[in-house]
């Protein structure tokens, strides 16, 4: 079965949030290597891990660095050095938050890279909030390698007419400027020549409209939408209500 | 380029209040998260699962910013909306590079700031928020900073509105500015949805604060107040840096930077070649060859 976009959306969303709640790093830890699991199924291992652990390592590095070092709340001191105070406490905590955040973070990368943006575009409606909406996440998207690829050209242009980066901040605020300039004056430019070519063709008309590409949404991926949001819901409830429980 | 649709009907007083009270609503629930988490202190940020605390922080500020999107992104006008993916590229390309550098800074709101000052507090609240919410999809741990990301915007679009983008020296002022307010309002997101900074060197700040025996949320602000105020006097500076090298014709497209003379431009004076307010640092870019 084929999951709609916005499905496999509030799978990965209310997974996230059914972890920040629970927090409970059994579950985090469970989530996180069932998503990993899931990439390696769906063959997008290679290119989520890398970013995954982008995200996911300087995070970790920082949490354990700060609460291992430095938790004055800890009482059971394992080492310390002058005012670093290595503490029981404070590592659980810091490995807590690491898995925690882990889970999310491995959750939502699951959708994002398994998810085809053309159908997630075409499932969120086209006109109206949802469809500009869209649009910014598509253009976005599409917009990011061609973007790298036109910096390219213009430091190559720019080298070619004598541009070197030199030590010290005034020279680099000169190159940056040099590079930056051109580069949005371009941009705002394409921007208004896509704003005549949108405008020209209805783009904010406010009429129905008919699209060629047709997600199927089975009425089970419906309910199984609505189900997912509840238990979401009854999550971050249940967690307000008990404050401390499972602590 | 941005003329009002000859075609379509005008947006009616009905849909414009119901915007107006979406607007009203968003801000409310930022401002109330914020003051709810200050006034109540979770104690149980450090001690406990804190996972109660980091749900209030997470819901209430990326309601807030929904309720700013969907509030805002409508009246937009497409000149302006087909410039939102613009920034979000240039917000995630330098925040993405400067994020993972050892700089305690995080630059990653060039082009929210310069929509902002190009198009209004409402065009960069709208940036802001999106901007998060679209680089999520890569790095889902930005997502909560929507509310922050919004408020930066919207206060630069307030700056440029009041006339701080005319003169040169007061750019830098105003970005110290919002970047106190932004970093104060940010804090609690990073203390309670992470218990720490996403970054090496900004957590290296955050190490020196806890080891003083600062509370958590006390150290956060702290090294909020550090970098916030110096990353967006920098971000303010180097968007006065491009706006004033935009040729006259690029800029005076934007009815925003018409109408309120954002860079002590021309409107008044048709005919006039030269700019008053800004003649020095706007001399001709050399640069312009791509």
């Amino acid at each position: 079965m084929r999951l709609h976009p916005l499905t496999a959306l509030a799978a990965a969303g209310s997974t996230a949030l059914i972890t920040t709640a629970a927090a409970c790093w059994p579950l985090s830890v469970a989530v996180g290597a069932t998503a990993v699991g899931l990439s390696v199924v769906a063959g997008t291992a290679r290119r989520m891990l890398p970013a995954a652990a982008a995200v996911v390592i300087p995070l970790g590095v920082s949490l354990l660095l700060l609460h291992g070092l430095f938790f004055p709340e800890g009482a059971t001191v394992l080492a310390s050095w002058g005012p670093a105070r290595v503490t029981a406490e404070g590592l659980q905590f810091g490995a807590e938050r690491t898995a925690q955040l882990s889970a999310a973070v491995l959750a939502m990368l699951l959708f994002s890279f398994s998810v085809s943006v053309p159908d997630l575009v075409a499932a969120l409606s086209s006109r109206g909030v949802k469809g500009r909406f869209a649009f910014v996440l598509a253009s976005t998207l599409t917009l990011v390698p061609a973007i790298s690829a036109r910096v390219q050209r213009i430091r190559q242009a720019q080298e070619a007419r004598g541009l070197l980066i030199r030590r010290g901040w005034a020279h680099r605020v000169a190159a940056f400027r040099l590079q930056a300039v051109p580069l949005v004056l371009s941009l705002v430019d394409d921007a208004g020549t896509r704003a005549q070519a949108l405008e020209a063709r209805g783009f904010s008309s406010p009429g129905p409209r008919t699209s060629y590409r047709e997600v199927p949404d089975p009425p089970l991926q419906r309910v199984l939408r609505l189900v997912l949001l509840l238990a979401a819901a009854a999550a971050v409830a249940a967690r307000l209500v008990f404050p401390t429980a499972g602590a | 380029m941005s003329s009002p649709s000859l075609t379509l009907p005008p947006h009616t007083p009905a849909t414009a209040r119901n915007r107006r009270l979406l607007e009203i609503l968003g801000a409310l629930a930022i401002a109330g998260t914020y003051i709810y988490l200050v006034l109540n202190q979770p104690a149980d940020i450090t001690g406990g699962p804190g996972s109660a605390a980091a749900l209030i922080a997470l819901s209430g500020f990326l309601v807030g910013a929904v309720l700013l999107i969907v509030a805002v992104l409508p009246t937009l006008p497409v000149s302006t909306l087909v410039l939102i993916p613009v920034a979000l590229v240039l917000n995630i390309v330098l925040g993405q590079f400067v994020g993972s550098t050892l700089v305690p800074f995080y630059l990653d709101a060039i082009g929210t700031v310069l929509i902002a000052v190009l198009a209004g507090p409402a065009a960069g609240a709208a940036t802001g928020a999106l901007s998060s919410i679209v680089w999520s999809f890569f790095n889902p741990t930005v997502l909560p900073f929507a509310a922050g990301a919004a408020l930066i915007g919207c206060l630069a679009g307030l700056a440029a509105r009041y006339g701080l983008f005319r003169r040169f020296y007061l750019v830098p002022v105003a970005g110290f500015v919002t970047g106190i307010i932004g970093g104060v309002v940010s804090a609690p997101v990073a203390a309670f949805v992470f218990g720490g900074t996403s970054g090496l060197a900004t957590g290296a700040i955050v190490s020196a604060f806890r080891s003083m025996g600062d509370s958590l949320l006390a150290a956060i602000t702290k090294q909020a107040l550090i970098s916030d105020p110096m990353d967006k006097a920098i971000v303010f500076t180097l968007v006065a840096l491009l706006v004033y090298a935009l040729p006259r014709r690029t800029r005076l497209q934007f009815p925003f930077v018409r109408r309120h003379r954002v860079l002590a431009g021309q409107a008044a004076q048709p005919g006039n070649d030269e700019l008053p307010g800004n003649a020095g640092p706007a001399t001709p870019s050399t640069g312009q060859g791509s």
